[in-house]
């Protein structure tokens, strides 16, 4: 018991956060402990049972483009397989996949024992070791030291937590398990500060105890293809559907009759909740007079006798549960397993971490995942890629790497959570991106693969095969933007007959495709191009077509991502000689000079200038007179 | 979180130079705990009272020095110009005295204030948006009695609020479409389109109008221009030189003199006219010329309207010709000038007809009276004499406008054709080209207002 054990990078926690981080640290060849509290329950979905969606869906392709594991392994683990938003347009389309929990688990804590330099252990860590502001190592509760270089902690909802039902509360994890006690107190120890987050669960029931057969029923798509890159065509032949109901007046009744009982009047909980996942309480204390609130019912796995009661969250008393329950439509015999509940924990008060997931605190201190005030898988798992990336790459004494918000919605999530200060946890949606026709569902490869080949966790064959097909597509748009249709009487012919309008002079195949109503196979017809020069799978041309039909608007926000990505790249602290620079603010001015953010695209986006101070800003640091400046917006008395 | 304090400024408000009273202006947090220091008043009132004049003396702290008599006025934050605390120090208008008091308040913690800083501090604090910033540097400059009228009307901010309303309706709109576009189908009910479209191209005939407005005002923020124009030696620069009532451009017998364009400001019936005297359309014999007709081309291109010059003493020619095919095809006010009248008249009688034409000596003053009753005329018929619907607008918030329209425009008609999400990107823009106008700096934040109207259960 002299000697301690050694380990380059330690992973404290075996969710999704934790999982990817391990795996991407051993993969880049640094000899990794994972220690959970549960070897059994690593990769556990404590809650719904899918994983995708807008936004989501995006950051599980990115997640599998630059190489780590979310994406494979739901690709392989999943019940059902879907595509969303189809007709809204490409740049809210995504997938959404449900997920067979115990498969998913089963498959990842499989990933994690076979691969090399991570080894796995149970334990629940107690205190984190620091020397000078430097991490040092960990105490697990039996005593037990290990020393490391970098420390990642993912500690999810465990932290202190505290279940809540009704007026009853104890402390405890999801499923029944122990919350984590002692870390939280020596992270504060350390001078890291905490605060309270809360999120719920709905309950689960029995299958066989639902009327299914009077629901509708909500299968999925055959041809929606994988997450990775490798099962883009993957036809999933074989699913399982989700079903429909809703709630009626007799639902709302019943909230009503428990809500004296409900945490939320109750106050035995911290209100910094997700506002995108309301509890049924919270809907009927939000919107009074909405009735009909939509409940999804998701099966837990192929062979799972649960289902997941989408949309019925709440940490109501079980009483209350059985109530509302059994007046929805189909659930009036509804057996419930497990109650559903809501959870308090430790989570770190906000504009403690750089957009590479380490601590502005403590030096070789990484977070990733609920801990740093997030909710849902995906966004735990993009966090914990890129925190397992950093703790390497800032072994190996690299620059960090720092994913930027006009890349990669991974980089939109990194950068809003570096300065997320709201009570609440944050979850992706396509709104947060501001460059979504450029960060599409489709491109994610076409935008990241070169960024995971140079990190490492792509491999050279990998590599080489997404370039090739990278290639194919842009080569063929390069064609399109060459090749001509003159106005010959057969072309006027055929364009005037299929309604795609007259051709006057010669236009390039780009053009003719940006017509409505043209395609990409229409296109080539007309251009008798020769078929063996031409796309064939779908996932090209629908990225070509996207591409060209599009590009008025990527264009437009190309012009915005030039200035944003300006901005990133001007990293804090920043000093400037330069007299202009007396137009802004001076508390403005002195935040550039503290390492408050990471960059002067977060002060943008935090408001720190007005447009005209960032004007002259940008006119200084470009080295350019000040463009669309109107003197008189300031200097007018 | 910043513990960076905002400082305290002062400067002399009033204009230079000796003045029965001037005015130096005091803002910032540390106001009033300067003025405690150096401004002894009598009486029992508490010092600083919201919206009070004080009588006493600014007095140097160390020596008891007294500078002068003084009456301060006080406005406490944030109900004050700037939004800060803020004095007013009216002192005797004696530079001598004007400047100690200034150094005494500067010695106490006071800073010079920078070109502008009142104003910037007023913006910055919301106390004014763009519109009324860019309305008040107007009336600053304003030179005639309409510039100033209508300077005044966009500072009781009618204008900013019909921007900051239409924004609203537009952002209304945003939410809609974004809450459809950032949840699945099966979470969120989908937006009605053809709603979608009347509520645009309502909202897009009303900007219209506004940016009508907005172009109105800016020519009388800049004068109408009125370019001359004619064939050399027709006079042009004699009729510009009585209008003007001076020599300003050269006048001689050879054609071709004026190479140039000279511009005049020039004030008729209260309303301002930027006079351009052109170089003329001929064929040029040298580079010089050609530079000139060239500009002579632009000025009619950005003239409000057009004064068509001709030699009533010659008989017509084919530079005549040329001036008259380029006035008919104008869509724009024009008046013809037969000059000249007070020599034999040898221009054929037919060659003007088909316009209304006065006949002048610009040399002699006869018929001028009649031509500034029709360019007076002229001003009136085209609407732009209704000041109470024009708007002010800088360059840049123009712009902004400019392009508020085109995205909407574009999201309007691409309502049916074209993807949702592409719509958003549209109404996004408009929104924030908006914003621009009225110099709103703070982001939308789209999700939140998505949160606050639609239950999202998934």
């Amino acid at each position: 018991m002299t000697q301690k054990k050694h380990y380059s990078v330690i992973v404290i926690g075996g969710g999704h956060a934790g999982c990817e981080a391990a795996l991407a640290s051993a993969r880049l060849g640094a000899d990794t402990l994972l220690v959970t509290m549960n070897i059994t329950t690593i990769a556990l979905m404590p809650c719904n049972p899918s994983i995708g969606g807008p936004g989501k869906g995006h950051l599980v392709r990115e997640i599998g483009a630059l190489g780590g594991e979310m994406a494979k392994c739901i690709d392989e683990t999943c019940v059902q397989m879907k595509w969303l938003n189809t007709s809204k347009g490409p740049a809210v389309r995504s997938r959404r996949a449900q997920a067979d929990k115990y498969l998913y688990r089963q498959r990842m804590i499989n990933t994690l024992f076979e691969q090399e330099n991570l080894d796995v252990r149970q334990g629940q860590v107690t205190d984190i070791l620091v020397s000078n502001n430097n991490i040092e190592g960990i105490k697990l509760e039996t005593g037990i030291e290990f020393l490391c270089e970098r420390l990642i902690i993912t500690s999810g909802t465990y932290l202190n937590a505290r279940i809540i039902l009704g007026r009853e509360s104890w402390d405890g994890a999801p499923q029944n398990q122990k919350a984590a006690i002692g870390l939280s107190a020596s992270l504060e120890a350390n001078g890291i500060k905490m605060r309270r987050l809360q999120t719920a669960t709905p309950p689960r029931v029995l299958k066989s105890s639902v009327d299914l057969s009077i629901l509708r029923e909500l299968p999925g798509d055959i041809d929606a293809g994988g997450f990775t890159w490798e099962d883009r065509l993957r036809r999933y032949e074989k699913q399982i559907s989700c079903f429909l109901t809703f709630t009626d007046e007799r639902s709302i009744e019943a909230v009503k009759r428990h809500m004296s009982e409900s945490p939320l009047v109750l106050a035995n909980i911290t209100n910094e909740g997700p506002k995108h996942c309301p509890s049924i309480d919270r809907k009927l204390l939000k919107f009074p007079d909405m009735v009909r609130h939509q409940i999804f019912i998701e099966p837990e796995g192929w062979k799972s006798q649960e289902l997941y009661l989408q949309g019925l969250t709440t940490g109501m008393p079980p009483v209350a549960q059985e109530d509302i329950v059994s007046s929805v439509v189909g659930l009036e015999k509804a057996v419930i397993l497990r109650y559903g509940y809501a959870i308090e924990y430790d989570a770190l008060a906000p504009g403690q971490f750089h957009k590479t997931m380490e601590s502005r605190v403590i030096k070789g201190l990484y977070t990733a995942g609920q801990i740093n005030g997030t909710s849902g898988y995906e966004e735990a798992a993009s966090q914990g890629l890129i925190a397992g990336i950093n703790a390497i790459l800032s072994l190996k004494g690299k620059e960090p790497y720092w994913p930027s918000r006009t890349r990669s919605y991974i980089g939109v999530l990194v950068d809003d959570l570096s300065t997320w200060s709201r009570n609440e946890p944050y979850r992706i949606t396509p709104g947060h991106a501001e460059f979504r026709l450029t960060l599409r569902d489709d491109s994610a490869e076409r935008r990241l693969i070169e960024d995971g080949y140079r990190i490492g966790l792509v491999s050279k064959e990998r590599y080489n095969r997404v370039f090739a097909w990278k290639k194919r597509i842009e080569e063929e748009i390069e064609s399109m933007d060459n090749l001509s249709l003159l106005p010959s009487n057969e072309a006027r012919e055929i364009m005037m007959r299929t309604g795609t309008g007259d051709l006057k002079k010669p236009a390039s195949g780009s053009e003719l495709l940006q017509r409505p109503g043209m395609t990409y196979k229409s296109v080539i017809e007309l251009l008798h191009k020769p078929i063996e020069s031409c796309l064939t799978a779908s996932d090209e041309i629908y990225a070509l077509e996207t591409d060209i039909k599009y590009r008025g608007y990527a264009d437009r926000e190309n012009d915005r991502i030039k200035q944003t990505a300006f901005l990133e790249n001007i990293r804090l602290p920043f000093e400037i000689n330069d007299d202009r620079i007396k137009i802004i603010r001076n508390e403005s001015f002195e935040i550039m000079k503290t390492d408050r953010y990471d960059d002067l695209s977060q002060m943008v986006r935090m408001n720190h200038f007005t447009k005209s101070e960032l004007a002259v800003l940008l006119s200084i640091l470009s080295g350019d007179e000040p463009e669309e400046f109107d003197e008189s917006e300031i200097n007018s008395k | 979180m910043s513990k960076i304090k905002i400082d305290t400024i002062a400067a002399l408000s009033t204009p230079a130079g000796r003045a029965a009273i001037s005015m130096i202006r005091v803002s910032g947090p540390d106001t009033f705990d300067i003025l405690h220091k150096v401004f002894k008043t009598g009486g029992k009132r508490p010092f600083p009272l919201h919206y009070s004049a004080y009588f006493g003396s600014i007095v140097e702290p160390e020596t008891g020095f007294v500078a002068d008599q003084v009456i301060v006025n006080t406005y406490l934050a944030p109900k004050s110009y700037t939004g800060e605390n803020l004095a007013e120090i009216s002192t005797h208008g004696n530079p001598v005295i004007v400047s100690k008091v200034l150094s005494i308040l500067f010695k106490n913690g006071a800073r010079q204030a920078e070109k502008g800083e009142f104003t910037r501090r007023a913006f910055l604090n919301g106390k004014m948006d763009l519109i009324e910033v860019e309305a008040l540097s107007q009336l600053l400059y304003a030179s005639t009695n309409t510039q100033a009228r209508l300077a005044l009307n966009q500072l009781d901010g009618l204008p900013s609020k019909f921007i900051a309303k239409v924004r609203e309706e537009l952002l209304n709109q945003l939410v809609q479409l974004e809450a459809s576009l950032n949840f699945p189908e099966d979470s969120i009910e989908s937006i009605d389109e053809s709603a979608l479209k009347n509520s645009l191209q309502k909202i897009l005939s009303e900007l219209c109008v506004f940016y009508e407005n907005a172009k109105n005002g800016s020519l009388i923020s800049e004068g109408l221009k009125i370019a001359i124009v004619g064939k050399p030696n027709a006079g042009k620069s004699s009729l510009m030189n009585y209008l003007l009532g001076r020599d300003r451009a050269i006048v001689t017998d050879i054609p071709g003199t004026t190479r140039d364009t000279l511009e005049e400001s020039l004030i008729i019936d209260s309303m301002p006219l930027r006079l351009i005297d052109t170089a003329g359309i001929r064929k040029a014999e040298n580079t010089i010329e050609a530079i000139g007709i060239e500009r002579t081309e632009k000025a009619i291109d950005n003239a409000f309207a057009v004064l068509g010059v001709f030699d009533g003493s010659r008989p017509s020619d084919k530079e005549d010709l040329a001036v008259l095919e380029k006035l008919k095809c104008l869509d724009k006010p024009v008046l013809v000038i037969k000059n000249k009248s007070d020599l034999p008249q040898q221009l054929e009688n037919d060659f003007l007809s088909g316009f209304n034409v006065i006949s002048v000596s610009a040399l002699k003053g006869e018929g001028m009276a009649k031509l500034i009753n029709s360019l007076t005329d002229i001003v009136k018929s085209q609407g732009i004499e209704n000041l109470e619907e024009m708007v002010l607008l800088g360059a840049s918030q123009i712009n902004a406008l400019d392009k508020a329209l085109t995205a909407l425009k574009r999201a309007e008609s691409g309502i049916g054709n074209i993807y949702q999400d592409m719509l958003s990107i549209d109404l996004e823009e408009a929104v924030r080209e908006l914003g621009r106008v009225n110099g709103e700096t703070v982001d939308v934040n789209t999700l939140d207002m998505i949160f606050e109207r639609f239950c999202i259960g998934k």
